[in-house]
């Protein structure tokens, strides 16, 4: 009744509010974005050595314009990657989930020298690394979710494996 | 001084839930002395004007160390602990929803 009560005098009056402050967006995190990340920078490091393969012999304002798109992209999404990450870790993993997965430290501080390797570097095998830390990382957040995960390869140009929540 | 707030957010629920109403009392008293397990309502700057439940009172009420009852809530795990010139009030009616 008191509620009640209380909700007609708050839409004539608008009673201030108070926040029961979850972060914003409450609860909705997805390592989803970094694996789109890392997955387009194997993408540019293909393009790139693609570019080289094909037209290396040949320098032409053409090629140097291609070439600096892939390396903008690559840059943008390593970094990307690194952020989205870093997002989570700073604000969805809490002390109980580093209890549980004490490797998550150390994971998360791996991830960020790969993304930055990766835009230091036009190296496949570092990107594919990347990609590899951040599915392991996806494979704990899911596990802390209450929620499965399956290995898939991506339906994208790179078809690598990334680690996908079972819905 | 007396203040009817309403709560956005669900960091305190099912305790508090969104949409219900609290009465809060700001002024100093001796007898509203704030312990662990009281539910304030504090300014935290870069968040605004929070409702959060004291899990420790620090260095004997010179600040508190507030908790919500979900993973993600955003409270003294994120902001550390919330010196008492910043509590605007603690709760002492709690309007539920039925």
């Amino acid at each position: 009744m008191f509620h009640k009560i209380t909700e007609k005098l708050d839409q004539q009056f608008h009673f201030n509010a108070v926040d029961a402050h979850c972060d914003i967006p409450c609860g909705i995190y997805d390592p989803h974005q970094a694996q789109i990340g890392a997955l387009t920078v194997i993408r540019m490091v293909d393009l790139i050595e693609n570019l080289l393969k094909e037209h290396g012999d040949s320098l032409n304002a053409e090629l140097l314009n291609s070439m600096a798109r892939y390396v903008a992209v690559k840059e943008e999404h390593a970094e990307l990657a690194k952020h989205e990450i870093r997002v989570i870790w700073g604000d969805f993993i809490k002390d109980a989930h580093l209890e549980k997965y004490p490797q998550l430290h150390g994971l998360v501080h791996k991830i960020m020298q790969l993304g930055s390797k990766a835009r230091q570097t036009v190296d496949r095998e570092t990107a594919v690394a990347l990609l590899e830390a951040i599915n392991e990382f996806a494979v704990i957040f899911w596990q802390i979710k209450g929620i499965d995960t399956k290995r898939a390869k991506s339906p994208y140009s790179v078809s690598e494996d990334v680690v996908l929540p079972v819905l | 001084m007396l203040r009817l707030l309403k709560i956005r957010g669900h960091s305190l629920s099912p305790d508090f839930r969104e949409g219900e109403y609290v009465l809060t009392a700001g002024f100093p008293s001796p007898f509203r002395k704030i312990k662990a397990g009281d539910v304030i309502v504090f300014h935290q700057p870069g968040y605004g004007l929070l409702i959060k439940r004291v899990r420790r009172v620090l260095d004997g009420g010179a600040s508190f160390e507030v908790r919500g009852t979900q993973i993600e809530s955003t409270d003294s795990r994120n902001f550390g602990p919330v010196p008492q010139t910043q509590v605007a009030g603690k709760v002492i009616w709690h309007i539920r929803r039925k």
